[in-house]
């Protein structure tokens, strides 16, 4: 009898760090889905070279590090798709491939791979390209097809330069809501992303305090500055943004208040460069600053710790 | 009915009723082996003192290793017949503990008891030495000396005894099969520890998911002083001292502190009937109720006698059912392991719990994802995720300051990591160094 000895407990919870990541690949299965058929082959193709060149830029660095090869984790895959979800259909596929790589190498691999970037590595790629390219990150095409057969904007395919946020008197609430709207391949379902969210917060796999925080301040707010809080929730990538991209683990805080902190200060960035800024849309930087004041929050959220009382008399 | 409970905490083998389905309801038979091997340092204190040799013939109740020091407990034999050795045994510690080894002649002989009578006539200020003449110590796993607990410094006071059984720990069922078969014991032996520490109110606390041990004790506990019975939400760590503590009274027990301090005492449900025996009968404590589970034929909760070894044990459930890769006294949580099955059975031994050998593997750690479920599941309110990242960069003074020294190892970090990383393991490492440390 060969018995092995160690510290309890001995026996753990099924979820791993690679069913937490499958968990978001399913529950980005509708946006994915919705995202292709709207925009067609292109979108297809983007998606693809953003997942194989986050994985090969993974395995490589990794094999050439001579570092353990995690890419059976499917971190890589959820960057990549992620990623993808966040370009125009018609973007260049060399464009895509170097998101991806940039998402991979310099943001995660840097930094000392999973669990240590200190930026989402999808949403840094997604500036770095919109900084560069604003052009071919801009461009949005008009989906190909519709679902439920709204008012059809006339000339399908034209290259619709202006995003729902600048024009949004053309498109009726509910063409928002399932996507019948230019923009990126995985944000202009709502409906998709909110399938996808109710899936992550059955599993547990995500609680709801960083998007609920995020897209209610975004509401609020631009109520009270005088917008139309439905359709502020409803274009741009806020809604996509709130469930799978501020959600992510290593880049928001740990404690619950400082989480619902995170989601309120991404609403405001929103909302702010929404309407004072430069840029039609906000929701990159405002996750990619919040990302950077993460540290700080989590040094200053405590909790009291059990113990920590006055003896009660 | 309120509800009782922490926050925090985790709900381990969910989707298996916490491992306890396939014993829960099998009645509680008595196996006695034909040799026993009793260890007489398992108790929290210095170690008793043999006093028989060998060739003795022993009767079960008779002592066979003396007190040693004021918490100190005597050790009884647990069979009728003749000791064979007095020697060693590889248990679950490092060094191998002192045992004495006895034969059973199958006669079943008891020595003389002296009982104290009824627990609401007895002296009360006979209690205490009853029990600690009757060799008690904590029989929830801890194994303190049941009389050290009881008997309070100069000035202190307590107004609560709590029972626990909560039972929160995976795969056990011995003290839910107590609770539901003799609910009478336990209830004298929780009206004795209240006579004798002249407390007046006692609290026996049972997890929610155990209606049947709730009914059965509300029905023994009906018309008896001061006793109620309180239920608490089924969570693990709920059965933890302060965790349980906080649940029935509201009070955190200061860190560093005992429960005393709270005016609290904490007894398991399975030590106030061990009390109950040593008060009416005189008995001291020689057998319990012990779940063996897992990979054994016909998984049960037996009544063993101390010192029967677990191949012994698990012989009376029908043997292995595969090849076992990892076996541990009490649950899946915190359970200790034995090297191998001639390990003998403690007092404070409530389960044999058998894994097969995948079960029993060991598994590789993956890097930390941030993903915040071991803060979420710390009872006591640490940050097991940045506590580890400290010891790993060797910096204890900083871990103490985030109150490392207040972890319970518990487990629950550990059990819901999805990196599988060892958290609980190196802060147990880390508390065992600040421990001898600070000696």
């Amino acid at each position: 009898m060969n018995l092995r000895m160690s510290t309890g407990p001995h026996l753990l919870d099924k979820d791993t760090t690679q069913s937490l990541m499958l968990d978001v690949l399913i529950a980005l299965i509708p946006a994915t889905a919705l995202g292709v058929y709207f925009f067609g082959v292109s979108a297809a193709l983007v998606l693809l070279v953003c997942i194989v060149t986050a994985v090969l830029s993974e395995l490589i660095w990794q094999v050439l590090m001579k570092k353990p090869v995690r890419i059976t984790d499917f971190s890589a895959v959820v960057t990549g798709l992620i990623l993808g979800l966040n370009l125009p259909a018609n973007a260049p596929l060399w464009m895509a491939a170097l998101g991806s790589a940039i998402a991979i190498l310099l943001v995660k691999q840097l930094f000392g791979g999973i669990g240590h970037n200190f930026l989402n590595p999808a949403i840094f790629a997604r500036a770095v390209l919109l900084a560069s390219w604003p052009v071919h990150m801009t461009s949005y095409v008009l989906p190909q097809r519709l679902l439920l057969g709204s008012a059809a904007p006339s000339g399908v395919d034209v290259v619709a330069s202006a995003t729902p946020l600048l024009s949004t008197s053309q498109w009726s609430t509910m063409d928002l809501f399932i996507g019948n709207i230019p923009g990126t391949i995985g944000e202009v379902s709502k409906a998709a992303i909110l399938v996808g969210f109710a899936y992550l917060l059955l599993r547990g796999t995500i609680t709801w305090h960083v998007p609920t925080f995020f897209v209610g301040t975004v509401a609020l707010l631009t109520w009270v500055l005088g917008g139309n809080p439905l359709t502020a929730v409803l274009t741009g990538g806020v809604l996509f943004g709130a469930v799978f991209m501020a959600t992510d683990y290593v880049t928001n805080p740990m404690l619950r208040v400082g989480q619902c902190i995170f989601g309120v200060m991404c609403g405001v960035i929103v909302v702010v460069i929404r309407m004072y800024g430069g840029y039609p849309e906000g929701v990159t930087f405002a996750i990619l600053f919040m990302n950077c004041i993460t540290p700080l929050i989590d040094r200053y959220s405590k909790r009291k710790v059990y113990g920590e009382v006055k003896q009660h008399a | 009915m309120s509800i009782f409970t922490f926050r925090g905490g985790i709900h381990p083998l969910k989707d298996r009723h916490e491992g306890k389905s396939e014993t829960r309801d099998k009645p509680v038979k008595e196996f006695v082996a034909k040799t026993v091997c009793i260890p007489v340092d398992t108790h929290l204190g210095a170690p008793s003192v043999p006093v028989v040799k060998k060739g003795d013939r022993v009767l079960i109740g008779q002592v066979i290793a003396e007190a040693a020091g004021p918490r100190g407990i005597p050790v009884h034999a647990s069979v009728s017949g003749t000791v064979t050795a007095v020697g060693k045994m590889q248990m679950m510690g490092k060094l191998p503990s002192p045992c004495i080894f006895i034969e059973n002649d199958e006669q079943d002989e008891w020595v003389e008891l002296t009982p104290l009578g009824d627990v609401e006539q007895a002296a009360a200020e006979k209690i205490i030495p009853a029990i600690q003449a009757a060799g008690i110590c904590g029989m929830g796993g801890a194994c303190f000396p049941t009389h050290a607990k009881m008997t309070l410094p100069e000035g202190q006071t307590v107004d609560t005894i709590i029972l626990n059984g909560a039972e929160c720990e995976t795969f056990l069922t011995a003290d839910y099969r107590l609770m539901v078969e003799q609910s009478q014991r336990v209830v004298d032996g929780l009206r004795a520890a209240m006579r004798a520490m002249k407390v007046s109110r006692g609290v026996i606390a049972i997890e929610d998911n155990k209606p049947e041990a709730i009914t059965a004790m509300q029905q023994a506990a009906a018309g008896r002083t001061g006793v109620e019975v309180a239920t608490l939400k089924t969570k693990y760590p709920q059965g933890g001292e302060k965790q349980l503590i906080e649940a029935i009274t509201g009070k955190q027990v200061p860190s560093g502190g005992l429960p005393m301090h709270v005016q609290v005492v904490v007894l398991n449900v399975a030590t106030a009937a061990a009390i109950a025996d040593a008060v009416k009968e005189g008995k001291p404590l020689v057998s319990r109720i012990t779940t063996v589970t897992g990979c054994v034929k016909k998984p049960s909760n037996l009544l063993l006698r101390i010192g029967t070894s677990v191949s012994d044990a698990v012989g009376a459930c029908g043997g292995y059912s595969e090849e076992p890769g990892k076996i541990f006294f009490g649950g899946s949580m915190t359970g200790l392991c034995i090297p191998d099955d001639q390990v003998p059975m403690t007092k404070a031994n409530n389960g044999i719990v058998v894994l097969n050998e995948k079960q029993g593997k060991s598994h590789v750690e993956n890097p930390c994802i941030r993903c915040g479920r071991c803060v979420e599941a710390c009872p006591t309110k640490l940050n097991p995720m940045e506590l580890r990242n400290l010891l790993d960069t060797d910096k204890m003074e900083e871990a103490e300051k985030k109150n490392l020294t207040d972890c319970i190892l518990c487990g629950s970090c550990s059990y819901v990591c999805p990196a599988k990383r060892w958290l609980v393991a190196s802060f147990k490492e880390a508390k065992d160094l600040i421990a001898a440390r600070r000696n």
